[in-house]
């Protein structure tokens, strides 16, 4: 945040292009200097560390990955490449720079432009490294329990560093594994309930004291801040920093245009990239899991349709004596009116779709039953979003067991002599 | 005994599972443990307090020299003394014994503060004069403070804040709530009276530079979030495509269709289709239909759910395509959780949180609990599919009169079909000779 003192003094003498890289830089988080910038046009390698650097950082952030900042060079340059090959950066000239990150630095500017021209990317960046005051909740989003990215059909290794002995395992480590997942549930929803009671008294204890009025009280990181001078000393930089970056966010929405059409310069000084013939194929290790898991529920699915259709197809035109040349008018209706039934379910995966659920964190705030109005979510409302979201999954999970009963019975039923006795309940 | 690689995948899956919720659980107790101490007495800061000597963080010895001096501000800290000696007589019935620390230590340390900063008239000189003070805890001004009076100081100092407290004249400075809490007991004087945020949280004040910068905080986000317009920012737009037009145009060769990105993207969604359209065939299954319109209409619904699911099969080969035509090159190591970016459906993105209002500590939890069962549900599912995949084709694949089936069988029933809590029993059905 030095650059800012500096700037101001500077300011009568430095054009737009300097002023919005400026502005860029003190936006991004561990922005480089304007000259860093100004070297990489020209692919100086003395400008490629610092933005290798800033490229690592920037990406982590958005994966919202637990990198570690202080992942050796080479780590950090192999990071960069793949994940910028997965968001689908077009350029081959990337994967070819050197590990040691001492060149490439033009290539990095086009990097760090491409991710900027994409999307809000500095939106999302302020959002990752927001200073959060008040007690917060993420709804609907947010870290999910369930390793998304996992794939578990094609995996090569374990990547946790306390790896079992390779080889033919005991069916009953899996059940102990279960159980152990099954006491660390209990064991969160006991520690939840208790953090909600404490949060609770601590709103209702320090009602009053906020000086903005739609909150009413504080939340514990203000308490806290009013507990722990230290704390709140930093609290409060952190804040003041963010602060800035978030000025700085808001001229840059006036400066780009200058920004860009330099990127077009920069563009230009590159040699052009030789026509490759087609890439080599290869299956990425990330992702097929969860499609092919997908896959095959969806095949099971259409096979089951198909079954239930035919059925039941054959049965109407039994009875009705096939599809006549005209349907009448309720036959039209009822036509009319699956359609739309079926649109309307098709909304709800759409990304484009009517779910206007509210996402990201929220803060909590106590505040007496009977505030209905002003800005906010009512926890009653969202209580009822949850509860039709748990028990549609509870229908799936329910479904996915009864499916596996039913194979099972299929498959023990082969065995004669065999009484199974099911677990009560069933 | 299960084969080396599917225990190795089913292990790191159960891995992954168990990681997940030790993560959430250490986050959980972090909470808790501050919770915890918010609730509890708040201690007096650590360092030993009746020195005059400077504490960690400040170096009131440097301010000091600059404020106690004045005499200008040693006349107002006279008058204000005499004026918080009236309000205590004033309020002696009400103040409980001894609540030094009622306001807290920031507040007593506040009132030196407000003290020295010349309460009620100019604030803005004795600001300016003591900038520094507000930050730090005015030690020096309580110095001054206590050789002057014999009397309770801290006592009429909490009470004498709650005054200013209570008429919100904002005067109390924010330096007390940073850093003060050693000022009180550095007085020497009776015994620290405990602050419980039960009896005396309502009168807790947050200090002034924090909520100046809280409201420029939020303020700033706001004009984030606003969706921006005007032509600058058409003018802006369109720099960007042709940006990333010229990128691709010179990427040297036609690009590689999707991203791994945008394939990631898209599974998410077809999943939900997945599981919302097999919803829909058991409803429709399940109904009864009363008579041949209602049967019409079944029949023309699972039709059209079969041409949808036929679709989203299309659309996954297509995805499946694309990712075998992938660039090779090394993947990104450990998994990576859902990116959980705030972004609206299409509409500006709200980019600061927004407020969720609760109104008893029993909604709270109800929802707190709920969200945990979800996640939970969304864990299990995932983990049900996996072991779904792996062990219905080894319990298929396997000899049946073996000696381990049976056993694999009974394990594989716990864990598909009853989460793993309950077991099947299996007797042998011997004839009885």
């Amino acid at each position: 945040m030095g650059r800012r003192r500096r700037r101001v003094d500077r300011e009568a003498a430095v054009g737009p292009l300097p002023e919005a890289i400026a502005t860029l830089s003190r936006t991004l988080p561990a922005g480089p200097s304007p000259e860093i910038f100004r070297r990489a046009k020209f692919d100086r390698p003395e400008a490629a560390p610092a933005l290798w650097r800033l490229l690592f950082h920037v990406l982590s952030l958005l994966s919202a990955n637990g990198a570690s900042a202080s992942a050796a060079q080479e780590a950090q340059v192999r990071m960069v490449k793949s994940e910028l090959r997965s968001q689908g950066y077009p350029r081959r000239a990337l994967a070819q720079l050197p590990e040691d990150g001492s060149q490439g630095s033009r290539e990095l500017l086009l990097a760090l432009a491409w991710l900027l021209a994409r999307g809000p990317l500095l939106e999302r960046l302020l959002a990752q490294t927001r200073v959060p005051l008040g007690d917060e909740i993420p709804l609907f989003e947010g870290v999910s329990l369930v390793p998304l990215e996992c794939d578990a059909l094609a995996r090569p290794s374990p990547s946790a560093p306390h790896v079992e002995a390779d080889g033919p395992m005991d069916i009953r480590h899996l059940q102990w594994l279960m159980g152990k997942l099954l006491f660390q549930w209990r064991k969160l929803i006991t520690s939840q309930q208790e953090q909600c009671a404490l949060l609770g008294k601590i709103h209702t204890y320090t009602r009053g004291c906020h000086s903005d009025r739609s909150l009413g009280h504080l939340s514990v990181a203000e308490t806290e801040l009013l507990r722990d001078a230290e704390g709140g000393q930093q609290l409060l930089r952190r804040l003041e920093r963010e602060n800035a970056r978030l000025e700085a966010a808001l001229q840059w929405r006036c400066r780009e245009l200058v920004f860009w059409r330099w990127m077009d310069t920069v563009l230009g000084t590159c040699p052009p990239e030789a026509s490759h013939p087609t890439f080599l194929p290869r299956i990425p290790e990330r992702g097929t899991g969860e499609l092919e898991l997908v896959a095959r529920e969806l095949q099971a699915l259409q096979e089951e349709l198909r079954g239930a259709v035919e059925s039941r197809r054959a049965a109407w035109e039994a009875r009705v004596g096939g599809w006549g040349p005209e349907w009448n008018a309720v036959q039209w209706a009822s036509w009319e009116a699956v359609g739309h039934e079926l649109a309307a379910l098709q909304q709800a995966w759409e990304p484009g779709g009517a779910a206007a659920q509210p996402h990201g964190p929220c803060r909590l705030v106590k505040s007496d039953a009977g505030a209905s109005r002003g800005p906010g979510l009512r926890a009653a409302q969202v209580i009822g979003v949850l509860r039709s979201r748990e028990a549609c999954l509870e229908a799936v999970l329910c479904q996915l067991q009864r499916q596996c009963r039913q194979e099972l019975a299929k498959l023990a039923g082969a065995l004669p002599g065999l009484i199974w006795i099911l677990p009560s309940g069933h | 005994m299960l084969p080396a690689d599917c225990s190795r995948r089913l292990v790191a899956e159960l891995r992954d599972a168990l990681d997940a919720c030790a993560e959430r659980q250490r986050q959980l107790d972090r909470s808790l443990r501050v919770s915890r101490r918010l609730l509890r007495t708040w201690e007096p800061a650590e360092t030993p307090a009746p020195q005059p000597t400077p504490g960690p963080e400040t170096s009131e010895e440097a301010p000091s020299p600059e404020c106690t001096p004045s005499s200008q501000e040693l006349k107002e800290l006279e008058l204000l003394t005499q004026a918080l000696e009236k309000a205590v007589r004033v309020r002696k019935g009400i103040s409980k014994a001894g609540e030094r620390h009622r306001a807290l230590s920031p507040k007593s340390g506040s009132t030196a503060t407000s003290a020295s900063t010349a309460s009620a008239p100019s604030r803005a000189s004795g600001q300016a004069g003591c900038r520094v003070s507000e930050t730090k805890p005015p030690r020096g001004i309580q110095q001054n403070v206590v050789p002057a009076r014999g009397l309770p100081e801290c006592r009429l100092l909490s009470a004498g804040d709650r005054t200013r407290v209570g008429r919100g004249a904002g005067v109390t400075k924010p330096g007390p709530g940073l850093g003060d809490q050693q000022t009180p007991p550095s007085a020497g004087l009776r015994a620290p009276e405990a602050f419980t945020l039960k009896e005396k949280g309502t009168l807790l004040q947050l200090p002034m530079a924090y909520r100046k910068a809280a409201s420029r905080n939020s303020r700033l986000w706001a004009q984030l979030s606003s969706t921006p317009t005007g032509d600058s920012v058409d003018a802006a737009t369109a720099a960007k495509t042709q940006f990333l037009q010229k990128m691709r145009m010179t990427a040297g060769g036609p690009s590689s269709g999707l991203s791994a990105a945008e394939v990631d993207a898209e599974v998410g969604p077809l999943r939900k289709a997945c599981s919302l359209l097999r919803q829909r065939m058991e409803e429709a299954l399940s109904a009864a239909p009363a008579d041949g319109v209602q049967e019409f209409h079944r029949l023309l619904t699972l039709e059209g759910l079969q041409a949808i699911t036929e679709q989203c099969l299309h659309r996954l080969q297509e995805l499946r395509a694309a990712v075998v035509g992938q660039q090779p090159g090394p993947c990104p190591e450990g998994r990576r959780p859902r990116a959980s970016l705030p972004c609206g459906g299409g509409t500006a993105p709200l980019w600061s949180p927004q407020l969720l209002l609760y109104s008893s500590t029993q909604e709270l939890q109800t929802l707190a609990a709920l969200k945990l069962r979800v996640a939970m549900l969304d864990q299990q599912i995932h983990l049900e599919k996996v072991l779904m995949a792996e062990l219905l084709p080894l319990v298929r694949a396997q000899e049946p009169q073996g000696p381990h089936w049976l056993a694999l069988c009974r394990a594989a029933h716990s864990l598909l079909c009853e989460g793993g809590q309950r077991f099947p029993t299996i007797l042998r059905d011997e004839p009885a000779n």
